[in-house]
């Protein structure tokens, strides 16, 4: 059944949750990975994809099919992780001096994950990406989607999109160099 | 991985593109059964939302008579704006009249004195008038 029949079987609202579950099992995965990507924090992706799919809900009666659902879906994931990396952002800003704070459990580095130097080099050169940069290189790197979709997705122009792909292209390499 | 092999791939290193696929792999990792667990979840939620406190609806009184509303308000304005510019105009004449009303009721003491001042300045005046009428006459003869 392709993603449109079950899109309609939604609307009229036979078996709305059959439905939405075939939808979420089919895309669940692609959205959470291209959050995470995003976020790095298993538990803020998490958040995001939950509050993603909920609205997916939500709105799902409302869609209009003048676009893939794939490429709905991923748009609703922009936003979503855009506006969480925003308000994570303000957050940090209004709590920078609990950062400096010793009183504050945090993991020791013998907890963490053992990582390469490169690896370390690649998340910092990663999180060093403007948030819509770093969005449409993962969808373009690991989604393999085209310039036309990540466009549309992002709200920019297929040349904005080939931009911002070769831009985050030459930042991670140079990142990657530095040091 | 689904990675592309399109010519702009070519520019990316082999070193970033190493670290770039330890790093899919990094983030593809999740506990067990976490999709499974997440479907659940969600669909709990998804049953809380729709089984939570419903708004109630907003009723809009009068809506079948929308366009009665609509003509009745106009109307409304215009008949407020017209009154509020009469009042405007009838002022104004309240103006003039008050200012008639103050000469009117002038007090006599003053009336008299603005008279009084007037005709003397009027009998000075004629006064010069005929000594220079009779020093032109007088000057003429001789």
């Amino acid at each position: 059944m392709t993603d449109q029949a079950l899109i309609i079987q939604f609307q009229n609202g036979d078996s709305k949750e059959g439905a939405f579950t075939q939808l979420l099992k089919r895309h669940q995965e692609n959205v959470f990975f291209q959050i995470k990507k995003m976020v790095l924090e298993h538990a803020d992706a998490d958040d995001i994809a939950q509050a993603v799919w909920i609205k997916v809900w939500n709105k799902l009666d409302g869609f209009k099919h003048e676009s893939a659902f794939s490429t709905w879906l991923f748009r609703i994931a922009y936003n979503e992780t855009l506006n969480f990396i925003a308000q994570k952002k303000r957050l940090t800003a209004q709590h920078k001096l609990s950062v400096l704070d010793p009183t504050i459990d945090r993991p020791s580095s013998q907890d963490a994950p053992k990582e390469t130097e490169i690896q370390i080099k690649l998340e910092r050169a990663i999180a060093e990406l403007p948030e819509k940069q770093r969005f449409v290189f993962m969808l373009r790197y690991y989604e393999d989607f085209d310039y036309e979709k990540i466009a549309s997705i992002t709200g920019t122009t297929v040349g904005g999109a080939k931009a911002n792909y070769h831009q985050a292209v030459k930042k991670m390499t140079t990142l990657l160099q530095g040091d | 991985m689904h990675l592309n092999t399109d010519m702009e791939n070519e520019s990316i290193s082999k070193g970033l593109e190493e670290a770039l696929k330890s790093f899919d792999q990094k983030t593809k990792q999740v506990p067990a059964g976490y999709f499974d667990q997440f479907e659940l979840d969600l669909m709990q939620k998804i049953k809380a939302q729709k089984q939570g406190p419903k708004r109630a609806p907003i009723v809009t009184l009068f809506l079948e008579h929308k366009k009665y509303l609509v003509a009745a308000s106009l109307l409304f304005a215009i008949v407020t704006g017209s009154l509020f510019i009469n009042k405007a105009e009838n002022t104004n004449d309240s103006i003039v009249n008050v200012e008639t009303i103050e000469i009117e009721n002038l007090p006599d003491e003053l009336i008299e004195a603005y008279v009084n001042n007037n005709e003397l300045v009027a009998e000075v005046e004629w006064n010069s008038a005929i000594e220079a009428a009779g020093t032109n006459l007088i000057s003429t003869n001789q």
